[in-house]
């Protein structure tokens, strides 16, 4: 049979999918043909600037074969061998979740005891006792996603909601609002054409906390890397400020600084100070546009509560940074064109994960303000959002309700969640062990800044407490905090059913009772735009990340391997058995869906729904002569908002602050937490509650920094692709088990008697890992750094509360601590710990294949193995298995 | 015709698409040109990195994408038997995965360690410039004019154009373009061999420093002269940038180095420095002359 050309999206770009006799062959770019659109040009100094024809996935988007044939493909349904269905939910070896192996179950069996599950839990406690919770992005598509199937299927149930807190915001969702407004974007800001306000006008590139190569403006992959290429080549000045001298600093930096972590407030105050003695801000935007500035200044120059001049040579004393190094950034900044921000798209980055995270979030958006903020040349963006687009072509993305299958209009009927009750995901351990947890805030605060004030009780009065936890996607054990936690609350017969329903073998679902297969994005029906996550939604717009507006029908280019199954067909399964499967499937098939979603969006307009499926991709031009909407230019040039996605009284030129001004002193806080310790009205540099003033220190004296990963996206690849393993910056391969890579600086590590390669021990009271490693100057004398978001979780005590892992999840090392009593975001950069050389025998491989290779085998004998398919031939021997059944089948046809 | 692809290390990100790419064509996958890559181990074409720093103050990252360099008259094929290593038309080196077998000897004499021994199938191995899919012509036919952008895997996903694929022989070509207008390096081993994989400014050594007034005065020397002059005679003159910052790059290796650095009314500070490798040689803090 000829070659099947299919396409996708995953969290890495769009890509083409080849296959042949019924596997998947190859994974490539999207190559444009000659009939799609012309590209953009933008001109700039002199030169013209157009994107490339194709898309740019990232290397992680090349790997999605790797993903669908991985050694950890949880192939079979599969039920906890030594569970016991008792009657009352007592008495189920729940000690031995994350120790147990598994046995094979047939659908039937496993979907049946999930129903009657639910119905004994239903019955006995109530709907609020089911409690479910998706991953971070593990696929894509608008019919797949956590938004669509799984809220639909949830809330037709009822379940108590586990809202999830802004974990790639923190500082930005919980602090910038007070500032600017901005809560309908967490923080972050508009980026609208200013990839071509910068090509014509930058001079100066801020890059706080941003690595850009690294986390790729989102979803976009690669698709930002040739603007700033362009930057560059025009002779704008990169100044990267991170600990880690990061992927995108050492090859672009015209100056890298490396503060202490936890102290960049300072770093911001000690720039304010240059600027308010020599006069180098915008006075006249100033005195316009900003709220009780004046009472700020004389905070900073000294005349403050504190009485302590915040001097270049005083920020010097907590960044580690030269005060001339300081005056030298300050001058810079303040006399040239300058853009910048934290992370990804300007909001975000590891320096919003800190105890401080909040107040340099507010700080860094006051000092764009004092540069006139929205002029030409002189604005918050990173270089990877901005670029033309066509605002008047709709297709929705994830987060906009008008596109999710849980409501109309794409559905019939819409789901609605009749439990008020509510957990939040940082804490779900201590409220599941407590039994009573208490926090403020509706996880994401989109909707108003007094969102952030709600309290919320669990269990919430007249409710049951939580009995059944469905995991949904992913694993969290790498992403969530001090995560021995998590382990804790798996071993609690509080917790009576333990459901997992992913499409690997990660950490979290090693504790469940039963788990439902699932299959990847390439081997069912789904549809979605590059990229977009909801144009009514926090991060509207992100598709201006990419080069190209691109919507695909994510084909299904092979069947579901195994016995796994679509999470649509799981969800329908089971809502079937629970007698409601009609009404959830509103008789529709998942290309039935799509197609509603086609119908429903512009791009019925534009395409045949037959013509789309056979090309299998629609690139929505930019018309020649596009609209701009520049960011945030209304508000400098005073004249009515006309950004997309904006609110009312932006059109009156107010921003979303109590004032409508940039406040330097917040009245919202004031009005709201007065008391707040950690965001006070005025925002200010205060030291870590664990960080280098701590007692603490004295026992355990680094600073662990654990950003978004760069070979990894949150934990869904790194995982399940073996050949991220041999890059020798992410993980080493040893004995059979993938060692992550921590890097310390040469000074620090010859204390220690560590060399380069060395397996070395993370610790503190929480937990240890063992990474590798990696001495480096790139790293603050101070810090040790390991990519967080580690998929592999790789105990040697399985299931075993503290024990030691071997698979770089430096997430058990973490704070469980929230931000502040009033601020419940994460700070995992803010864990202080210690590193020594491992001296003990090498552990032995991974602790968890053997639970896969023993159902796998049971199965289907001639299978390969888990290391076959990581280093042998197994991958092959899969490949042909299936390929056979494939011709096999079309031959009875 | 004489395919090519040059390798710009000055655009490369080291985003790894290359790698991974290369990986996915070839690992678990046997052509008629060459028999499947091994799922670990071999890096047909490798991103290869090294840290140029020996200070906190400056580290860049040099990034070399190595493959095969489709040699016009490589060692490997010397080393072979039987023919087993043959040159196309096109230029491209291919090792026949089946005469190939058994002669450790082809892998070992790469010079750029590009060449790998397969120990279960006992062959060597390499780098195809995917000639198996340049070859044939029903792939790509999904995509458009499939000759328009029929390229190498490792070239066509490379997101920065860094890695460009092309006609040599053809001096309008693109890549004949790039090549004639960028600064040729070919890697060290390799050092006057005519190859078709053509190296561009893989960088050598640099000197670097800053410059400061003295230290109670907090503040960087902005357009302080600094000069260079290696023992070879060389010599280089740069003065300081808005951070006090200054630095000469890509150095001719293991030469001498007299450093001044003079500032209008202070005194001139001299270092002495070896280009072995990069290095940053001080934070200058002048005195007052």
């Amino acid at each position: 049979m000829a070659e099947r050309i299919t396409h996708s999206i995953c969290v890495g770009g769009a890509i083409a999918i080849h296959s042949e006799n019924g596997v998947i062959r190859r994974i490539r770019p999207i190559i444009f043909r000659d009939d799609d659109p012309k590209g953009w040009v933008i001109k700039a100094r002199g030169r013209e600037f157009t994107p490339n024809r194709k898309t740019q996935p990232a290397f992680i988007a090349l790997t999605e074969k790797n993903r669908t044939y991985s050694y950890d493909r949880i192939r079979y349904p599969m039920i906890r061998e030594d569970f016991v269905e008792t009657h009352d939910g007592q008495n189920r070896n729940t000690e031995n979740r994350g120790k147990s192996g598994y046995r094979r179950a047939s659908w039937d069996e496993a979907l049946d005891l999930v129903a009657r599950e639910i119905k004994r839990l239903h019955a006995a406690y109530g709907k609020e006792t089911i409690t479910a919770c998706t991953s971070s992005h593990h696929s894509w598509g608008l019919v797949g996603y956590k938004l669509s199937t799984f809220a639909r299927f949830f809330r037709m149930m009822g379940y108590t909601e586990l809202k999830d807190n802004p974990d790639s915001w923190e500082g930005f969702t919980w602090g910038a609002p007070h500032t600017y407004g901005y809560y309908w974007r967490l923080g972050g800001t508009e980026a609208f054409d200013l990839l071509e306000d910068a090509l014509q006008n930058v001079e100066t590139m801020i890059m706080w906390s941003h690595d850009p190569d690294t986390t790729r403006g989102g979803y976009a992959g690669n698709e930002s890397v040739l603007w700033r290429q362009w930057l560059c080549e025009l002779g704008v000045q990169f100044i990267y400020i991170d600990p880690l001298n990061n992927f995108s600093s050492v090859k672009q930096a015209a100056k890298w600084f490396g503060p202490r972590p936890g102290t960049d407030a300072a770093l911001c105050e000690g720039i304010a100070h240059v600027w308010l003695t020599e006069g180098l801000y915008d006075k006249e935007y100033i005195a316009k546009h900003a709220h009780r500035f004046d009472e700020w200044a004389a905070y900073i120059l000294g005349n403050g509560v504190d009485r302590i001049e915040k001097t270049p040579l005083w920020a010097e004393r907590e960044t580690g940074i030269p005060a001339a190094d300081i005056r030298a950034l300050a001058r810079r900044w303040g006399t040239t064109k300058t853009m910048g921000g934290s992370g990804l798209r300007g909001g975000f980055g590891g320096v919003c994960r800190t105890a401080n995270g909040t107040e340099f979030a507010r700080l860094m958006v006051q000092l764009f303000a004092m540069q006139g903020m929205g002029k030409p040349g002189q604005n918050v963006w990173v270089a990877t959002t901005g670029a033309p687009m066509d605002y008047n072509f709709w297709f929705g993305g994830y987060s906009d309700p008008l596109s999710q299958i849980a409501n109309q209009p794409v559905a019939d009927v819409t789901a609605v969640n009749p439990v008020t009750q509510k957990l939040y995901r940082p804490n779900v351990p201590d409220a599941i062990l407590d039994g009573h947890y208490e926090w403020y805030g509706e996880g994401f605060c989109g909707g108003g800044l007094d969102l952030e004030f709600t309290e919320h009780i669990y269990p919430e009065p007249g409710y049951n407490k939580v009995h059944c936890f469905w995991r949904y996607g992913g694993t969290f054990m790498g992403s969530m905090l001090d995560t021995n936690k998590w382990i804790k609350m798996y071993q609690s017969p509080e917790l009576e059913f333990v459901i997992n329903q992913d499409i690997h073998f990660h950490g979290e679902a090693r504790f469940a009772d039963v788990i439902l297969p699932a299959c990847t994005n390439l081997e069912r029906y789904d549809i979605g735009e590059m990229c977009n996550s909801g144009n009514g939604g926090y991060q509207s717009h992100s598709q201006t990340g990419n080069s190209w507006q691109i919507v695909v029908f994510q084909d299904k280019a092979i069947e579901p391997l195994w016995d796994s199954m679509s999470d649509y067909w799981i969800f329908s399964q089971v809502a079937e058995r629970l007698g409601w499967g009609d009404k959830f499937t509103e008789g529709r098939t998942e290309l039935d869906w799509c197609r509603r979603l086609w119908e429903k969006s512009d791009l019925c307009e534009k395409v045949s729904w037959e013509d789309f499926r056979n090309k299998g991709y629609y690139v929505a031009g930019v018309p020649e002569d596009w609209e701009r909407h520049f960011g945030f230019r209304w508000f400098a040039e005073e004249y009515p908002c006309d950004t997309p996605n904006h609110k009312p009284f932006q059109e009156e030129g107010l921003l979303g602050t109590f004032t409508g001004k940039f406040e330097f002193v917040s009245e919202s806080m004031l009005y709201y937490a007065p008391n707040d310790e950690v965001r006070t009205p005025i925002a200010t540099y205060k030291p870590s509650w664990e960080g280098h003033h701590s007692i603490k220190a004295r026992q355990y004296p680094f600073h662990l920094i654990t950003p978004h990963p760069r070979f990894d996206y949150h934990t869904q690849h790194n995982s399940s692709t073996p050949w991220f393993w041999e890059i020798p910056e992410n993980r080493v391969y040893i004995n059979g088990n993938p060692y992550l890579v921590a890097r310390i600086h040469p000074v620090k590590a010859k204390e220690k008697g560590i060399k380069d390669g060395d397996i070395i021990e993370l610790f503190n009271e929480r937990g240890n890992v063992l990474c590798v490693a990696r001495v480096t100057y790139r790293v603050e004398i101070n810090t040790i750094h390991a990519y967080g978001s580690s998929g592999i979780y790789n105990p040697v005590e399985p299931g075993k509360f503290k024990s030691m892992d071997i698979g770089g999840c430096v997430n058990v090392l973490t704070p469980g601590r929230l931000i502040g009593e009033y601020v419940p975001g994460m700070a995992p950069n803010s864990t202080l710990l210690d590193v020594r050389k491992w001296e003990g025998p090498l552990p032995e491989s991974q602790y968890f294949e053997w639970k896969l290779d023993k159902v796998n085998f049971a199965a289907e004998p001639d299978t390969a193995s888990c290391s076959e398919i990581i280093e042998g031939d197994g991958f092959n021997k899969l490949q042909s298995q299936e390929s056979r059944k494939y011709k096999k089948e079309r031959a009875n046809v | 015709m004489r395919y090519g692809i040059a390798v710009d290390t000055a655009k490369c990100m080291a985003c790894y698409c290359c790698q991974m790419a290369c990986k996915d064509e070839h690992c678990g996958h046997d052509t008629a040109l060459s028999k499947s890559q091994p799922m670990m181990g071999q890096f047909w074409i490798e991103v290869r990195e090294w840290e140029r720093s020996d200070n906190s103050r400056l580290t860049k990252t040099a990034t070399v994408a190595t493959l095969c360099a489709h040699c016009a008259d490589p060692a490997c094929a010397k080393a072979a038997k039987n023919g087993a290593v043959y040159r196309r038309d096109d230029g491209i080196v291919i090792i026949d995965p089946e005469k190939s077998e058994g002669q450790r000897a082809i892998a070992d004499a790469c010079p750029i360690g590009a060449v790998y021994y397969n120990e279960v199938l006992d062959i060597p191995q390499k780098c195809t410039m995917c000639a198996e899919l340049l070859d044939d012509p029903n792939y790509l036919a999904y995509l458009g004019d499939p000759k328009k952008f029929k390229k190498p895997r490792c070239v066509e996903a490379c997101p920065n154009n860094a890695m460009l694929f092309g006609d040599l022989d053809d001096p309008e070509s693109d890549i004949s373009k790039y090549v004639a207008t960028h600064k040729q390096t070919q890697l060290e081993p390799l050092a006057g061999q005519d190859t078709s994989v053509k190296y561009i400014n893989v960088p050598t050594v640099y000197l670097a420093g800053t410059v400061y007034l003295p230290k109670e005065l907090e503040e960087v020397a902005i357009g302080a002269k600094v000069s260079l002059k290696a023992d070879s005679g060389e010599a280089w003159e740069v003065t300081t940038n808005y951070f006090g910052d200054w630095i000469v790059d890509d150095l001719p290796k293991n030469k001498q180095v007299d450093i001044t650095v003079e500032f209008e009314g202070y005194k001139p500070v001299k270092y002495t420095a070896k280009t072995d490798a990069d290095h940053y040689v001080d934070m200058t803090y002048l005195q007052k002359a």
